[in-house]
């Protein structure tokens, strides 16, 4: 094997206190980690061990107490509230446990928003861009429904599409599967596998040691510090990175500007 | 100062609403505004009533309070902006030669007709001789007046001839029996034929008639307030003055029908006309002034400036704009009220939403303009409506009130109100917006998130 590839995120020593009236809630004490580029973490652990904590500083939702936190080459734990949106439409994309589609928009429309915050102009173009990911995800012939009219599966798969829209380093999946039923959570998983195959590197956060399996590593938290870090081999059948279906890696690419 | 500020306002909000347009972003916040407001028809109609009865009651005034500037100024013009009208009024009636003779003697002279020439800003007198009188055709009669004048009767009044002629300088130099009738007078006695060349008889003699008049409208009534009261022109019939000073005698006397009272008058009207505008009103005072030293027995006269009438109007028009200015901020007030409350409302409603947006990139400023950009959506629709049922208002109510009081309520509508009423709408959105808006923006992204 050659040079290990330069971590598309890492983590120092973050610390996140939540100071409440009286007590401070120490949420996470000092968490360090690399998340390499292709990868597929799982984060487990007991509840309240910071889990989500952790996937929020990750995302760029919030910043940390203490601790640095690198995307790429770039120190993004302290910048303002402004660059941190920015940041966010451009290298990520968010996964929730409920879906949070935009109930008054269509498919296409949910999957164009993070364009529209990218200030993208929406063209025929990212049109196209977003209905070849609307038929990656299944739902080619829905794309004038609205959220309502859509079961849980098909509305995660929505909100996948939409997390994929922008072409985002990383992927941040809190509980994906978290409302689904055991069926559909294996669709849901297969898709993130698909995607994390074509190149993806996604971080989700798990109660489910099946849901886990999936992932090609698992973290496990406790007390807001990592427990252990474990690589797991992939999936039985998995395939390595090249050999995904041109298909998925065709709706990926970004469309020239 | 008001119109450069609202001009000012206008370019800077439609600068703001061009960029915010351009981008896509903008226009999918629009049309989310627009969606939610149809989906909440009702509330948003709510919340936006206070705009709403503001911009229909601004509409509305102002509508009213122009058109009576208007007639006013339509009556000026009749009247002329530039002449002066001297009557002459019957004094009270306690003077004890009247008693004694039973016969008021009062009134215009042809001395004062004299006199007006010494005031050198006049440019054109016109006396006027008016009585009432018998009017016959045959069998036919009509109870009408006679004005007897001058040719130049036609350039202090607007009047406008249905066939024939005018009375011309012949006619007076020769003291020609000819007539001129007015329209109902022509309808009253030739109801079938053409008058033109027929012959009416007015007390003895027999006058031919060479001119018919159209309809003339009524001076003096609108406003109300005006000292003298309506006068219908279509009863009068017109005969050269010299010819009235040898038929009548030197002075008129009219017979009060059923008793031995009497009236003798020498003019009843004198109309001048002063060269320009800024005249008028210095010269109304000198005739006054010359009338009081020469008519020492009585308040026999009166003059009335036309342009004084303009006056009263627009104290009319501000005493309208001032009522005009308390409603609509009132009612602003209440409209902005109850759209900050409803957009505090939504804010709190939609905080999830808000988290999903600012996860997926959405800046501070973006979550603003979004709720700005609704706000001012339901005010300028609001807004709209009101100019809408405003516009309603001004046209159904003139009729309305002409139907069940025979009020003249005159109304016009004021382009400038439409224009200013729902730029005010706007201005609202964005004053009472603002804060809900800001308040938005402000929400932490994961708590906003985890709202349920
Ligand atoms: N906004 C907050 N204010 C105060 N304390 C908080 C806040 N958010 C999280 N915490 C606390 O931080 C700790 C970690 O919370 P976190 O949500 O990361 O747990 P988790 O691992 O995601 O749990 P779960 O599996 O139940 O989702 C908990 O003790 C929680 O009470
Ligand atoms: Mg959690």
């Amino acid at each position: 094997m050659g040079a290990k590839p330069l971590p598309i995120a890492r983590v120092i020593g973050l610390v996140k206190n939540y100071y409440l009236e009286s007590v401070v809630v120490r949420a996470l004490r000092g968490v360090t980690l690399n998340f390499d580029e292709g990868d597929f973490v799982a984060l487990m652990g007991p509840s309240g061990s910071g889990k989500s904590t952790l996937l929020n500083l990750v995302g760029c939702l919030d910043r940390p107490t203490e601790g640095s936190y690198f995307l790429g080459e770039e120190d993004v734990a302290h910048l303002s509230d402004d660059q941190l949106s920015e940041v966010r439409s451009r290298y990520l994309g968010f996964i929730f446990q409920s879906y949070n589609l935009l109930a008054q928009y269509t498919v296409v429309e949910n999957i164009e928003v993070p364009l529209l915050y990218q200030g993208c102009k929406l063209t025929a173009e990212t049109r196209a861009r977003c209905v070849r990911l609307a038929n990656l995800v299944g739902l080619a012939d829905r794309l004038d429904h609205r959220p309502m009219q859509l079961s849980g599966g098909q509305q995660q798969r929505v909100a996948i599409a939409r997390a994929l829209v922008n072409d985002p380093h990383v992927i941040l999946a809190d509980e994906p599967t978290g409302n689904l039923d055991s069926r559909t959570s294996d669709e849901i998983m297969q898709l993130l596998t698909d995607l994390n195959r074509a190149g993806k590197t996604i971080i989700m956060v798990t109660h489910e040691n099946d849901i886990a399996a999936w992932a090609r590593r698992v973290v496990r938290m406790r007390d807001g510090q990592v427990e252990t870090d474990t690589r797991t081999e992939a999936r039985p059948g998995g395939l390595p990175v090249p050999e995904s279906s041109p298909a998925i890696q065709a709706s990926l690419g970004m469309p020239s500007p | 100062m008001i119109r450069l500020l609202t001009v000012l306002f206008a370019i800077a909000f439609f600068t703001l609403l061009i960029t915010q347009l351009v981008s896509d972003k903008g226009r999918r916040s629009l049309v989310l505004a627009l969606r939610s407001l149809w989906l909440h028809k009702l509330r948003a109609m709510l919340s936006v009533l206070g705009i709403i009865i503001g911009t229909l009651s601004v509409i509305t005034l102002m509508a009213f309070g122009e058109g009576s500037m208007h007639d006013a100024l339509e009556d000026i013009k009749r009247q002329g902006a530039t002449n002066i009208i001297i009557r002459s009024v019957k004094p009270p009636d306690d003077s004890s030669t009247t008693r004694r003779t039973r016969i008021a003697n009062y009134g215009l002279t042809y001395a004062d007709y004299e006199r007006f020439l010494t005031v050198n800003s006049i440019v054109r007198r016109v006396p006027m001789r008016i009585f009432p009188q018998e009017i016959r055709n045959l069998e036919r009669k009509h109870n009408g007046r006679v004005v007897a004048t001058l040719p130049e009767y036609v350039d202090v009044n607007t009047i406008d001839l249905a066939c024939g002629r005018f009375l011309n300088e012949d006619d007076d130099r020769y003291m020609l029996n000819v007539v001129v009738l007015g329209s109902k007078v022509a309808d009253r006695l030739f109801p079938f034929g053409d008058p033109l060349g027929q012959s009416v008889r007015l007390d003895k003699y027999f006058y031919k008639v060479i001119g018919v008049l159209r309809d003339r409208m009524p001076t003096g009534a609108a406003g109300g307030t005006s000292s003298q009261s309506a006068e219908d022109f279509n009863n009068d019939v017109y005969i050269p003055l010299h010819t009235c000073k040898v038929r009548y005698g030197e002075r008129i006397f009219i017979r009060q029908p059923g008793s031995f009272s009497g009236e003798q008058v020498e003019l009843s009207q004198v109309t001048l006309t002063v060269a320009d505008m800024d005249q008028v009103r210095p010269t109304g005072a000198v005739i006054r002034d010359l009338l009081e030293r020469f008519h020492q027995k009585g308040n026999d006269w009166a003059v009335t400036v036309p342009l004084d009438r303009l006056e009263e109007a627009e104290r009319a028009k501000d005493r309208f704009t001032r009522l005009l200015a308390v409603i609509a901020s009132i009612s602003l007030l209440v409209g902005g009220i109850g759209i900050m409350n409803i957009m505090l409302a939504t804010v709190t409603e939609r905080t999830r939403e808000i988290g999903i947006r600012r996860a997926l990139g959405a800046k501070r400023r973006d979550i603003t303009m979004q709720f700005l950009i609704e706000a001012v959506v339901q005010t300028s629709v609001g807004g709209m409506i009101g100019v809408v049922f405003g516009l309603g208002c001004v046209f159904l109510i003139p009729p309305l009130a002409q139907w069940l009081f025979q009020a003249h309520l005159p109304a016009q509508v004021n382009v400038d109100s439409i224009f200013y009423s729902v730029l005010v709408s706007i201005g609202v959105g964005v004053v009472f917006g603002l804060y809900p808006a800001w308040k938005a923006s402000r929400l932490d992204p994961i708590e906003a998130l985890r709202h349920e």
